[in-house]
């Protein structure tokens, strides 16, 4: 089904203790396109993601055993360098978490620790990854105003902007606007139909319309297992699973 | 009984106590003023060889600092150790509650133990030295729980945001969580100070003496302080009220400015830092 797969999960177990939180998860994930994972409060969709940059590990007393393939390199290797893999792997999260700092920095923050680009170059960096995540044009006057005087929809975006100044490959996002109103949760749509151009975007939600609107792919996960996969069209229109045509009817959820 | 009588006796039983603490508050504070009339700025700034309190003055300041240098970076880095990176479990659990003990071991104690292994074991002798190390073990378990408490404060969510973009876990920590939690920090450190300004016992035996030649000039020899002077003058000399109340006053003045100077910095630092208002 899946062509270019650009991450390749194969049977991926992750415990919290001894909660078996995800199950035996195995799916490809397109490269250049939006994936979307659903279900209910607790199913593991955030876990799952975030076994995909490895921020599960420093959850005390998490164990993961299973690959995660990114072009081809399990990621769970031990020669793989967990901090690259983080730079090429970027997170957007929940709540709007900018640092306390300037907007400038905290873009730069990312280009600045791995040491990517100063002065010029590096405003440039800022410039072009506030560009990209649609926010450039409301910022470009304050520059260096303390990020937190900004609205919560510009600091979704921020962060987006953020993640994008490392350059990364894919983007992680874990309902990005499940704080936002609806004008702000349109704006960051539109951002990520577009940021799928470039980046592998795969966006955790329950909030199905969501999936639906700007999702290619939906994967549906109900108590640690994957329940169903594939085109988002096609889950929504014609579930194979019951589980799944529960779930996107409200029956549960 | 009505309900009104009732109110006006529950008022009565708690109110009585605040009463009892303003009137001792305020003899307390009477006393004090009682020693204004000694404290002039010559007594200050004029020799103890020639009856000031300079070098007494000074010797105080000496035998903080030196503490503060010996407990503040190992206080504040025990912290980011215990908060940080400290594995969750038994090992640890038993350390936090070795530092809740120490705060509470009585200072005497301290003192005599800072006597036999500071002054003794190690051979420093009752010096500025010895001084400095058994005022730092009492300091410690004050610094290192307000660090603690001021990296617990602040939100998880910078931390995480840093290592998402690759940052190793102390770049991480250091440019996210330490900044923020810096104000706590320092706030902590200066609680430190003043709890052990005015402390006696643990110096008595380890680094005082009443009538030294000058200032120490090195850390090998002994030091003259206001709290170790105030108490020979009372137990053993017998001095004047006067004189007693007026180093009192001093040494009064020293500890409130540090804890005042803390509370300061912490409500200067709370309105700079929104989250800790916005919560979570």
């Amino acid at each position: 089904m899946v062509n270019e797969a650009k991450i390749d999960i194969r049977n991926l177990n992750v415990w919290f203790g001894d909660n078996h939180v995800l199950k035996d998860v195995s799916f490809k994930i397109r490269e250049n396109a939006v994936t979307a994972i659903m279900g209910p409060s607790g199913c593991g969709k955030t876990t799952l993601i975030r076994a995909i940059n490895r921020m599960n590990e420093l959850i005390y007393g998490c164990r993961t055993s299973g690959e995660v393939y990114i072009d081809g390199h399990n990621i769970y290797d031990r020669n793989i360098n967990v901090y690259e893999l983080r730079r090429k792997v970027g997170m957007v999260f929940q709540k709007p978490n900018p640092f306390p700092k300037s907007i400038y920095e905290n873009v730069a923050f990312g280009p600045r620790i791995h040491k990517m680009a100063n002065g010029r170059e590096l405003d440039e960096i800022v410039e072009r990854s506030l560009r990209e995540a649609a926010l450039w044009n409301e910022v470009k006057d304050r520059l260096h105003d303390n990020a937190l005087t900004l609205s919560g929809g510009q600091q979704q975006r921020l962060c987006i902007a953020r993640a994008l100044a490392v350059k990364p490959e894919i983007l992680l996002m874990d309902e990005p606007c499940s704080s936002l109103d609806p004008t702000a949760t349109a704006k960051i749509e539109a951002l990520i139909r577009k940021l799928s151009k470039r980046y592998t975007v795969i966006i955790v939600t329950h909030n199905l319309q969501q999936a639906a609107r700007i999702s290619d792919f939906t994967a549906f996960l109900y108590m640690g297992r994957l329940i169903e996969y594939g085109e988002t069209k096609r889950i929504f229109k014609n579930p194979q699973n019951e589980l799944t045509e529960k779930y996107i009817t409200g029956k549960f959820g | 009984m009505s309900g009104q009588t009732e109110e006006r006796m529950i008022f009565a039983i708690l109110g009585a106590p605040m009463v009892i603490c303003m009137l001792i508050f305020s003899w307390i504070f009477s006393l004090l003023l009682t020693g204004i009339g000694t404290v002039r700025w010559e007594l200050l700034t004029v020799s103890a060889l020639k009856g000031g309190m300079f070098e007494i003055i000074v010797g105080t300041i000496y035998l903080l600092l030196g503490a503060t240098a010996v407990a503040g970076p190992i206080g504040v880095l025990a912290a980011i150790y215990l908060v940080e990176y400290a594995p969750r479990g038994g090992f640890t659990r038993i350390i936090d509650q070795a530092i809740n003990n120490l705060a509470g071991v009585p200072s005497i104690v301290i003192g005599l133990f800072g006597y036999t292994f500071f002054c003794r074991h190690l051979g420093l002798g009752v010096s500025l030295a010895a001084g400095w190390l058994t005022l730092a073990l009492m300091m410690l378990p004050i610094v290192i729980r307000g660090s603690e408490e001021a990296l617990m404060m602040v939100p998880a969510s910078f931390k995480e945001a840093a290592l998402a973009l690759g940052a190793t876990r102390w770049k991480a920590i250091s440019s996210t969580t330490l900044p923020a939690a810096a104000p706590g920090v320092v706030t902590s450190v200066i609680l430190g100070i003043a709890r052990v300004a005015g402390e006696t016992a643990a110096i008595l035996f380890t680094s005082c003496v009443l009538t030294a030649r000058g200032l120490p000039r090195t850390p090998l020899e002994p030091v003259m302080t206001l709290s170790y002077n105030l108490f020979i003058q009372i137990v053993a000399l017998g001095a004047p009220a006067q004189r007693v109340f007026g180093i009192a006053l001093v040494l009064f003045m020293i500890v409130t400015s540090l804890s005042l100077s803390a509370i300061l910095l912490r409500i200067h630092y709370r309105r700079r830092q929104p989250w800790l208002r916005m919560k979570g």
